[in-house]
C-alpha cells in the first residue's frame, strides 16, 4: 500500500533522508523509530505531500505521488506531530472544511463528524473557535479530522503527544481497529513501548538511512541482543549504525 | 535602564543584528534602502519646492509653512497614536514569547518596560524617519543654523515618545478593564475610534480652504484663521512651536516648549510605572484566559457562507469559507477594514470640495485631467490595500498551512480561490470609488468609460501580483503576517504594482488626451494615430494580463518546491 523508492530529501546543509526504501502492506501498523534529527518527520512530510523529495518516489495505493498528488492524498489521512490548525474556525467548522476538501458526501460527512467529535470527548466543544482549545484537544482534532473520510492509509507523526492516558488508550484502540479494516497506518514515534505494543513491524531510521526493519524479533536478530526490549535493540542499533 | 531590562531586550537585539549579518539578506537590504532613499529624497524634493514656493510669498509664506508644519505634527501625532496602540496591545499582552518572558525571574515592571521600549521604537521609527527630510527642508529653506536641527530632532522625539506614553496608558487601562478573553475586542473599539478621529482631523484641517480665500468675508480673517494659534494644551501644538521659534532664532521660548513636551513625556513615564505595577499583571493574567469571540457565528442564526458560495466547487468552497471566516474573526483586522472605510469616506469627499470652478484652466479640461489622474490615484491606493490584505493572503496560513498541503486541492487552485476572494470585492470597492469621483467631478462619458475599463484590468493584475508574490516569498512562522506588508516580498509588490499602474497609465496618457482633445475641437485621427491608440491600449492591456498570469504561476511554483 506504501512504497517508497529510493527516497532522498537533500537540504543543501543536511541529507535529511538517503535512498529510502521501504514497502508497507495493507492492514499493516508500521512503526518509524529513530532518534532526533534521524529524518523521521521528512519522511512523514514527503509521504504526506508537504515537502517534495529531492529524488526517487513515493506510492501509495499503487499511484505515484509526484505523478498525481490528488489521487493519491485522498487515500491519505495525515496526522503532523504539531497540531497547526485554523484557530479561528471551531472545531465543527474545520470538521466541515476538511469534508469539503475531500470531497466527502455531505450527509456522510455530518454524521460522521458528529461520531468523530463524540469519540474524541469533543463534541460540547464543536462550536467554540480551535483557539480556545487545549494542545491535546487540537491533536485529538486532528486525529478525526484525518479520520473523517476514512482513509486507506493513515500517516501519523508523534500520535501520542499532549494526548492524556485516556486518548492515548483511544488512539491506540482508534487504530489497531483501523488496521483490522485493511487500514495501513505508517506511525512514527518516540515512544518505543507504544511501537512496541502497536506495530507489526518497525523501521529504525538514523541519518537518514533505514538501519533495521521487521518485528521486534527481527530486529532483536539484527542487533543481535537476543530476546531484549525494544528500546535495548534501538540504542544498540543507533549506536552501532 | 536597568539590567534586567537590557537583558530582556537582547533576544530583539540579537535577532536584528543576525539578520543583518545574513548574507542571504544583501539584497534585500540594498532594495529596503534603495526604496528608502529614493522615498527620502522625493519627500525632501517635495518640501523643498513647497516651502520655497511659500517663501516667495511675502507676508503670507511664512504663515502657510507654519500651517503646514502644524497639519502634519497633527497628522503624524495621530497616525503614531494608533500604531503605538496597537503596538503596545501587541506587545504587553498578545505576543507568543509573553508566557516564556513572565516565567522568568524578573519583575514585572522590568517585563513592561521592556515589552514599551521595543513597542515605542515600533511605532516611531517610519515617523521619524519621515519626518527627517521634512526637518531638513525646513531647515535649508529658511536658513536655520544647527541648533534648529537638534531642537527639532529632539520634539519629533518627544512626540514620538508621548504617543507611546499615552498608547501604553490606554491599553494598560483597557486590559484592566475589559472582561477576561475579551481583550481582542480592544482592536474593534480603536478600529471604530480611529475611523472617526482620522475623518475629524481631517475635516479639523480643511485643507481645501488653503486655496480658497475667497470663503473668508476679508483678506485680514483669513490670514487670522491661518494664524490661529493651535490648542495650547496639544502637545503637537508644543512641538510646532519648538519648531517654529528655534526657526526665527527664538531660543528660551523654544526651549520652554521642548521642556514642556519633555516634562509631560516624563509624567507619562511616572503615570505608566505606576499603572503598569498595579495593573499589568493583572491585564496580562485576564489575556491568557480563552478567547471568546465578540459576536456569535451567523451560522447559528440561520445564516452561513456555505450557501452564498454555493456555486463554487466544494474544495474551492471549503478554502472560500474557512477564508471569510478566519478573516472577519481576527479582530485585528478589523481597524483597518474601519481605517479604510474613513479614508474613502474622505477620499470621496475632497472630490466633493475641489474649486475646480475658481481655476483660470478650463473647467471641463480639469475634471478630465483630474478623473485621468483619479485611476491612477484610485490603483495606488488599491496597491497600498493589497499590500496589506492581498499580499499576506498565503502566509496568513500559518503553520496550519500543512492542511492545505496534505489536501487533495492542487496548489494551483488554492492560490486561484485566494485570488479570486479577494479580486472580486476589491474590484467592486475600486469601480465604486471611480464612477463615484468621477460622478463628483462630472466627467465625459468618454473619461468614464476610459476610467472604469482601466480599473477593471488593473485590479486584477494587482490582486494577482499581490497573491502570486505573497505565495513566492511567504512567511508561514509570522506571529504577525500582516506585517509581511513590509517585508521584502512586500517591498517588491509595491515596486511591481506601482511600476504596472505607471506603465498603464502612461500607455493610456498619450491616447487619451488626443482623443479628448479632438472631442472638444471636432478634429478626426490620421490611420498612423488610430495604429498608435490601438497598439498603445493593446500593451497595456498585454501588461495587465502578464501580470495576472505569470506571478501566480512563479509562486505556485515556489510552493510547490517548498
Amino acid at each position: 500500500m506504501i512504497e517508497l523508492h529510493d527516497l532522498t530529501k537533500d537540504y543543501k546543509t543536511t541529507l535529511a533522508v538517503d535512498r529510502l526504501n521501504l514497502h508497507v502492506r495493507a492492514g499493516e501498523i508500521y512503526g518509524f523509530i529513530g532518534p532526533n534529527g534521524a529524518g523521521k518527520t521528512t519522511t512523514i512530510r514527503m509521504m504526506g505531500g508537504i515537502i517534495e523529495p529531492t529524488s526517487g518516489a513515493i506510492s501509495i495505493g499503487g499511484i505515484d505521488l509526484r505523478k498525481d498528488p490528488v489521487a493519491a492524498k485522498k487515500m491519505i489521512g495525515f496526522v503532523p506531530d504539531r497540531p497547526f490548525l485554523y484557530e479561528k474556525l471551531t472545531g465543527s467548522e474545520f470538521l466541515r472544511f476538511i469534508a469539503d476538501l475531500y470531497a466527502v458526501a455531505p450527509r456522510t460527512a455530518a454524521r460522521r463528524a458528529e461520531e468523530l467529535l463524540r469519540q474524541f470527548a469533543l463534541w460540547n466543544w464543536g462550536n467554540e473557535i480551535i483557539e480556545s482549545y487545549s494542545h491535546g484537544m487540537k491533536q485529538r482534532l486532528i486525529i478525526a479530522a484525518a479520520l473523517l473520510h476514512d482513509p486507506k492509509v493513515m500517516i501519523i507523526d508523534e500520535p501520542m503527544v499532549g494526548l492524556d492516558p485516556e486518548a492515548v488508550r483511544q488512539v491506540r484502540d482508534i487504530l489497531k481497529e483501523l488496521a483490522k479494516q485493511n487500514v495501513t497506518v505508517f506511525v512514527s514515534t518516540h515512544t518505543l513501548s507504544l511501537a512496541e505494543d502497536l506495530c507489526d513491524r518497525i523501521g529504525v531510521i538514523s541519518k537518514g538511512t533505514l538501519l533495521a526493519e521487521g518485528t521486534v524479533a527481527e530486529l532483536n536478530r539484527a542487533a543481535k541482543t537476543g530476546n531484549a526490549g525494544l528500546e535495548d535493540v534501538f540504542l544498540t542499533l543507533v549506536r552501532e549504525g | 535602564m536597568n539590567n534586567a531590562v537590557w537583558t530582556l531586550l537582547q533576544p530583539r537585539l540579537i535577532d536584528a543584528a543576525n539578520g543583518f549579518r545574513s548574507r542571504a539578506s544583501g539584497i534585500r537590504r540594498l532594495l529596503f534602502l534603495l526604496v528608502g532613499l529614493v522615498f527620502w529624497i522625493g519627500a525632501f524634493l517635495i518640501f523643498y519646492r513647497v516651502l520655497a514656493y511659500f517663501e516667495s510669498v511675502q507676508d503670507f509664506g511664512d504663515i502657510l509653512a507654519i500651517k503646514l508644519l502644524s497639519m502634519m505634527m497633527l497628522t503624524f501625532f495621530t497616525l503614531l497614536l494608533f500604531s503605538s496602540i496597537i503596538n503596545s496591545l501587541s506587545h504587553l499582552y498578545l505576543s507568543r514569547d509573553l508566557s516564556l518572558v513572565h516565567s522568568l525571574p524578573v519583575s514585572v515592571r522590568d517585563i513592561f518596560w521592556a515589552r514599551w521600549l521595543g513597542s515605542a521604537f515600533d511605532s516611531s521609527w517610519m515617523v521619524i524617519a519621515f519626518s527627517l527630510p521634512v526637518i531638513l527642508s525646513y531647515g535649508w529653506v529658511f536658513q536655520a543654523g544647527p541648533g534648529f536641527y537638534l531642537a527639532a530632532v529632539g520634539a519629533v522625539l518627544c512626540l514620538c515618545l508621548i504617543a507611546a506614553g499615552i498608547s501604553s496608558l490606554i491599553v494598560l487601562c483597557g486590559a484592566a478593564l475589559l472582561p477576561a478573553g475579551k481583550i481582542r475586542t480592544l482592536f474593534v473599539i480603536l478600529g471604530v475610534l480611529l475611523a472617526l478621529l482620522l475623518v475629524l482631523v481631517l475635516r479639523l484641517i480643511r485643507p481645501e480652504q488653503l486655496v480658497n480665500p475667497d470663503s473668508f468675508a476679508s483678506a485680514v480673517l483669513y490670514l487670522n484663521s491661518m494664524q490661529a494659534l493651535d490648542r495650547p494644551w496639544l502637545p503637537t501644538t508644543w512641538i510646532t512651536d519648538v519648531m517654529r521659534l528655534s526657526l526665527k532664532g527664538k531660543w528660551g521660548l523654544s526651549g520652554f516648549n521642548l521642556a514642556l513636551a519633555a516634562s509631560c513625556f516624563l509624567f507619562l513615564l511616572f503615570l505608566n510605572d505606576t499603572l503598569a505595577r498595579l495593573l499589568y499583571f493583572r491585564g496580562f493574567s485576564r489575556s491568557q484566559t480563552t478567547a471568546k469571540r465578540l459576536f456569535a457565528p451567523l451560522m447559528y442564526r440561520g445564516i452561513s457562507w456555505e450557501f452564498p458560495l454555493g456555486f463554487l466547487s466544494r474544495p474551492a468552497r471549503a478554502v472560500a469559507v474557512k477564508e471569510i471566516r478566519s478573516f472577519f474573526r481576527d479582530s485585528t483586522q478589523w481597524p483597518q477594514l474601519f481605517l479604510i472605510c474613513a479614508l474613502i469616506v474622505v477620499y470621496l469627499y475632497n472630490f466633493s470640495v475641489l474649486p475646480l470652478d475658481r481655476t483660470p484652466i478650463s473647467s471641463v479640461y480639469l475634471q478630465n485631467v483630474f478623473s485621468f489622474l483619479n485611476v491612477g490615484l484610485a490603483a495606488f491606493v488599491l496597491s497600498a490595500i493589497a499590500a496589506r490584505f492581498v499580499f499576506p493572503a498565503v502566509s496568513t496560513e500559518g503553520e496550519a498551512f500543512w492542511i492545505i498541503q496534505a489536501a487533495p486541492v492542487a496548489l494551483k487552485t488554492f492560490l486561484w480561490i485566494k485570488f479570486f476572494l479577494y479580486a472580486i470585492p476589491l474590484l467592486i470597492l475600486s469601480e465604486i470609488l471611480i464612477v463615484a469621483s468621477n460622478l463628483l467631478l462630472g466627467v465625459t462619458s468618454l473619461m468614464m468609460i476610459v476610467s472604469v475599463v482601466t480599473i477593471f484590468c488593473l485590479v486584477p493584475a494587482i490582486v494577482a501580483l499581490a497573491v502570486g508574490l505573497g505565495a513566492r516569498f511567504p512567511d508561514f512562522k509570522s506571529e504577525n503576517p500582516a506585517l509581511s506588508a513590509t517585508s521584502f516580498g512586500g517591498v517588491l509588490f509595491m515596486l511591481l504594482s506601482f511600476g504596472l499602474i505607471a506603465l498603464v497609465i502612461i500607455l493610456e496618457a498619450g491616447p487619451v488626451y488626443k482623443i479628448f482633445m479632438a472631442r472638444i475641437s471636432g478634429h478626426g485621427f490620421s490611420f498612423w494615430t488610430i495604429l498608435w491608440f490601438i497598439l498603445s491600449f493593446a500593451f497595456a492591456l498585454l501588461l495587465c494580463v502578464f501580470a495576472v498570469f505569470f506571478p501566480m504561476k512563479a509562486g505556485e511554483k515556489h510552493l510547490l518546491a517548498k
